[in-house]
């Protein structure tokens, strides 16, 4: 009960703390801005203009959340850590795994206000433009959520042990590798029921992409824009079990970070 | 709060502590076979020279380090366990905080993560505040306007607004004017006689004598004197001032005693060479004007140590 009190108050403050960074307004902005602009494309684009609208807005959606979650979310760790404000906050009867888990919960709050505005102003911009809004839309934007869940959980699990660079780098690695690995496998099954592997290098490339897709999340099964732009429905049990994927690594994530962070030493 | 588990709050049996760095993981031993106890309801200051290990040992107290060997307990818990850190308040040397908030804000962060709420929570802020004369209007100004003095004291009220059994500042005074040095003495001295037991480091070595019940001294890693304030003065031997009413010849000076600039004063260092300038004195007639006995300071004796260390 009081870990999840500290675990509450350490959210709340990252929050506090994230809102006032510069850079997310930057991109909050940004997001905003292209968002707009899909209204614009849409009457230049020779498709369908709702088409246009609602897929260029929900990248948008992906790629705004995907950049808070990547800056400010390896920036948390680091900020206290460099700032030696981590020495005071420590020093309390809390345990370092809930300090970790309150930033996650702080940041994941930051990327839903994120993305609850810009779906308002998605919703908007269908309405006025007549280009019939759908619930599939909001179950795309769900996932979209699930899949920024992941990332933090990422960044915070690199930024635990690792310079803000690096664990910018590498939580991008871990992003496109996690869209590319289904796309990676289908490849290299394609190529060796086609003959085309061969040899000891065949092995290794056969092992390495059966290894990608096994370890790293799965983020491409969060991405359905396709679908419900095409007005295809979901069906609830695909939203489910990703659901319950994004949580099972998120899970992991946060205990190999928090396990990771107690072994730390603050100088 | 829970009651005190031991008559020891802190405990540190033969620590020892290597920090590495650097691309090859050079190892650096940071503290060297650490061994002393803090009696619980006293004040004990820590003293040594910059780099001397003495921050390192805090942060071992406080759980933000690691060590490699040895025994530490904190109100005889492990600071490795989260609950010891219930009965400690700490401020950090040089304190940093969230500086998008008010001094005001920072303590109700605090004091919801030492479990205060509502109205208890406003008039530990109100005490904390009183203590440590910073119940002013800056205190609802942002942080990042703050001088030095004033993080120190928003430091220190942080540290004490769970009411802690154990209090472990690091360098308190360090960036405060003589008036608030004097207004942390005071909130040090007025804490511990409500009971709390006092652990800080500081390089102002007179607040250290005046302050202290028991004093450890750490050069380059190691414990090198430890005990109260006068058994370490004295163990150093106690120097004798003598004034005569005439001068003696430097070649009559007995062993042991030295002139000084003025013609008929002479420095004794220690009792024998006291008793034979007397003696002598007494035996050619020379009458004694004055005698004063000089005990070597804190800061004479962490001198030498540190010359020792050094060669």
């Amino acid at each position: 009960m009081q870990t999840l009190k500290h675990i509450g108050i350490i959210a709340l403050n990252t929050f506090r703390e994230s809102i006032r960074d510069k850079i997310l307004y930057n991109i909050g902005f940004l997001a905003i801005a292209l968002t707009l602009f899909s209204i614009v494309l849409g009457e230049w684009s020779v498709f369908d203009r709702a088409y246009v609208i609602k897929s260029t807005t929900l990248s948008v959606m992906s790629l705004s959340g995907l950049l808070i979650s990547i800056f400010v979310g390896i920036s948390l760790v680091q900020k206290e850590i460099q700032r030696r404000t981590v020495l005071t906050l420590l020093s309390k009867p809390i345990s370092r795994a809930a300090f970790i888990v309150g930033k996650y919960f702080g940041l994941l709050a930051v990327v839903a206000v994120h993305l609850v505005l810009l779906t308002g102003i998605y919703y908007a911009i269908l309405w006025i433009t007549n280009s019939s809004p759908t619930v599939s839309l909001l179950t795309a934007i769900y996932l979209i959520f699930c899949e920024m869940a992941v990332v933090i959980a990422v960044a915070l699990l690199f930024s635990s042990f690792s310079s803000t660079v690096l664990s910018a780098l590498f939580t991008l690695g871990v992003y496109f590798a996690g869209h590319l690995s289904d796309q990676l496998m289908e490849q290299v099954k394609f190529a060796s029921r086609m003959g085309e592997l061969r040899g000891a290098s065949s092995v290794i490339l056969e092992k390495a992409a059966v290894v990608i897709h096994a370890v790293f999340p799965g983020l491409y099964r969060f991405n359905v824009t396709n679908y419900v732009v095409h007005g295809v429905a979901l069906p609830d049990m695909y939203v489910f079990w990703n659901s319950v994927y994004a949580l099972g690594y998120i899970g992991v994530f946060l205990a190999i970070a928090s396990w990771w962070f107690s072994r730390r030493d603050f100088l | 709060m829970i009651a005190c588990m031991s008559d020891l709050m802190i405990e540190i049996e033969h620590l020892h502590k290597t920090y590495r760095s650097g691309f090859t993981m050079k190892p650096k031993l940071a503290l060297k076979d650490v061994s002393f106890n803090v009696e619980a309801g006293k004040v004990y200051g820590f003293i040594g020279p910059n780099g001397a290990g003495k921050s390192t040992t805090i942060k071992v107290l406080t759980g933000l380090l690691n060590f490699d060997s040895g025994k530490v307990l904190v109100n005889g818990i492990s600071p490795r366990d989260v609950k010891s850190r219930q009965y400690i308040g700490y401020s950090p040397e040089q304190p940093y905080f969230y500086d998008y908030l008010s001094g005001r804000e920072l303590l109700r962060f605090y004091g919801k993560l030492v479990g205060l709420k509502g109205a208890e929570l406003e008039s530990r802020i109100g005490w904390a505040l009183e203590l440590l004369h910073a119940n002013k209007d800056w205190i609802d100004r942002r942080l990042r306007s703050y001088s030095k003095g004033m993080m120190q004291r928003v430091g220190i009220a942080q540290a004490i607004l769970g009411k802690p059994k154990l209090l472990i500042l690091d360098e308190p005074m360090s960036g405060l004017d003589p008036m608030g040095r004097r207004d942390v003495r005071e909130a040090i001295q007025q804490l511990n006689r409500d009971g709390v037991t006092i652990f800080y480091s500081s390089h102002l070595l007179s607040d250290v004598e005046s302050i202290s019940h028991r004093v450890a001294m750490i050069v380059d890693g190691k414990i090198v004197r430890e005990g109260t304030v006068d058994d370490i003065t004295e163990s150093c031997g106690v120097e004798y001032h003598i004034r005569t009413r005439e001068a003696i010849l430097g070649a009559d000076l007995p062993r042991g005693v030295s002139a000084t600039g003025h013609p008929q004063e002479y420095i004794c260092a220690d009792d024998v060479a006291r008793d034979r300038l007397l003696g002598f004195c007494l035996s050619n007639g020379i009458a004694v004007e004055k005698m004063d006995h000089k005990r070597p300071s804190l800061e004479d004796i962490l001198t030498e140590e540190i010359a020792r260390a050094d060669a």
